[in-house]
């Protein structure tokens, strides 16, 4: 009803200044038809003179009434097309010869096409979200959604909030050292130290961690010149082992909305490492198959499974 | 460089020792252990001599393990142990005033070395003054640095092919602060040995020559 309203009004305040358009114009050239008639059809100089001048006068103060009275329609004109729901493009249904230029159907049309793109894009991600293996997927069904409102804050976080978001994890658990490096530019490295069992050398970008190596406690972390190793992988086959696991946990602990809940988690799934020589399997109860102890760890109850007894 | 257990392996009624040790390197190839060259670990005993007089001797173990081939470990009975480079032998040649070599006691261990996944494993024959002792059976796991983390992981292994001959918790695990194993020195190891070498040392020497 206040779109129609609006449209109403709209459509008297045209008409109005349509008309005082049309007013302007013809006082406009009242004006210029005096000038010149001038005064040829006058016969005393004197009378015609002083005629002449009222006349001009006259002519030019309802110029000048006209051109007021448009200004104030003008004024009424702007102000309730911007509140029309598509802007200023909405003023296109105001065109009567609909059969030439059909931009105004055309514009609905399309409107209807995106909405109907962004509804389905919509369905597609929840469903997707539902059984994601890949990060990409899980952030693309975000971004449907939530990108306008969260984006901006999580992937380009000050590396300030970064340093406060790892200490307060670090925190939470002690039998867990976190040290953060920026080996180059801004985005960290962490290097975790599991108690006595094994070191982990997390790289993130910003709030994602980005990819992780898990080496024994008594395993080089530096290369030869002194820098973080973020690349050979361990020697023993355990934490080989445990680092593809990790992997498999990067990938399922996914929550672009909030990065830092996806960081925690992962620390805690980490930390049930520490356990890793301790706990048998809880399905076969035995500590070792095939020479390796349980290098699996439950995502949800951290319980400790060898990779075959998992499933 | 990882938690290191060392233990006696009794030789089987009705066989020799060689055909011991063949059964386990049998067992140990069908759990699916790659042989990887040999071992050896030796022990050389010293007196020392020229002590204020009244008080026994002093022994001190001078050994070498070919696992850290450019090192050697002088362990004093029931003191402190040192690890230093290859030529302390010759130093001890110098030092033969302090202390006096007794050759009889030398005692050796040689064998075969075996890698499982994560474990090494060496089985060794301990020979005395060219007499065969006895079976020694060395497992490392090598990933983890405390004994007390993978103890239960490591007697489940051992189980696997020593069967009921498992050893108990060794004493040298006890006595360190935080239960860390000492690592890269092998100390703990040597210690090991040696408890063992003096173990068969008093034993009495089987009537024949089993080897």
């Amino acid at each position: 009803m206040a779109d129609v309203m609006n449209v109403g009004v709209n459509l008297e305040a045209f008409s109005q200044a349509i008309n005082a358009i049309q007013a302007l114009r013809s006082s406009v050239t009242r004006v210029f038809d005096s000038l010149k008639d001038g005064m040829k059809n006058k016969e005393t100089l004197e009378g015609t003179e002083k005629a002449f001048i009222t006349d001009f006068q006259n002519n030019l103060q309802s110029v000048n009434r006209d051109l007021n009275e448009l200004e104030r329609l003008s004024g009424l004109v702007g102000r309730p097309s911007e509140s029309h729901p598509l802007h200023n493009s909405g003023l296109l249904s105001l065109d009567p010869v609909q059969d030439k230029t059909p931009l105004y159907s055309q514009l609905l049309q399309a409107y209807k096409w995106s909405n109907k793109l962004q509804y389905h894009a919509g369905l597609a991600s929840n469903l997707l979200n539902q059984q994601s293996l890949k990060r990409s997927a899980n952030q693309m069904g975000a971004s449907a959604k939530r990108r306008p409102k969260v984006q901006p804050s999580t992937l380009v976080p000050h590396p300030q909030y970064v340093d406060d978001v790892i200490t307060r994890i670090g925190r939470m658990f002690p039998d867990m050292s976190i040290e953060l490096f920026r080996p180059n530019g801004t985005s960290a490295v962490l290097l975790v130290s599991l108690g006595k069992v094994l070191k982990a050398i997390v790289v993130m970008r910003s709030l994602f961690i980005d990819r992780t190596i898990v080496r024994g406690f008594n395993e080089n972390i530096y290369s030869e010149d002194g820098k973080l190793d973020i690349w050979s992988k361990s020697q023993y086959q355990v934490f080989q082992k445990v680092t593809d696991h990790a992997t498999t946990a990067l990938l399922h602990y996914q929550l672009p909305q909030m990065p830092d809940v996806v960081v925690r988690s992962f620390m805690t799934w980490l930390r049930s490492y520490i356990k890793l020589f301790q706990s048998p399997c809880q399905r076969c109860g035995r500590f070792l198959q095939d020479g390796l102890p349980p290098t699996w760890r439950d995502f949800r109850t951290l319980e400790a499974f060898h990779d075959t007894c998992r499933m | 460089m990882g938690v290191t257990c060392v233990c006696q392996v009794p030789v089987t009624e009705g066989k020799s020792v060689q055909q011991t040790v063949d059964v386990l390197h049998k067992k140990l190839e069908q759990l699916g252990a790659v042989k990887q060259g040999s071992f050896c670990v030796d022990c050389e005993t010293y007196h020392a001599i020229g002590n204020v007089t009244g008080q026994p001797s002093k022994l001190l173990y001078v050994m070498h393990n070919s696992e850290t081939p450019l090192s050697c470990h002088a362990l004093f009975e029931g003191g402190p142990c040192l690890t230093a480079d290859g030529n302390f032998d010759v130093l001890m040649l110098k030092l033969k005033s302090h202390f006096q070599n007794a050759k009889a006691h030398k005692v050796e261990c040689r064998g075969s070395r075996y890698r499982y996944c994560d474990f090494l494993i060496k089985v060794g024959t301990v020979t005395m003054s060219s007499s065969g002792r006895g079976i020694t059976v060395e497992v490392e796991y090598c990933p983890c640095v405390v004994p007390g983390d993978c103890w239960n992981l490591m007697k489940e292994f051992m189980q696997t092919f020593l069967g009921s001959s498992v050893p108990e918790w060794p004493s040298v695990f006890s006595t360190k602060p935080e239960g860390l194993y000492a690592p890269a020195d092998c100390v703990d190891t040597m210690n090991q040995y040696l408890e063992l070498f003096n173990k068969l040392r008093k034993q009495q020497v089987p009537g024949s020559n089993v080897r």
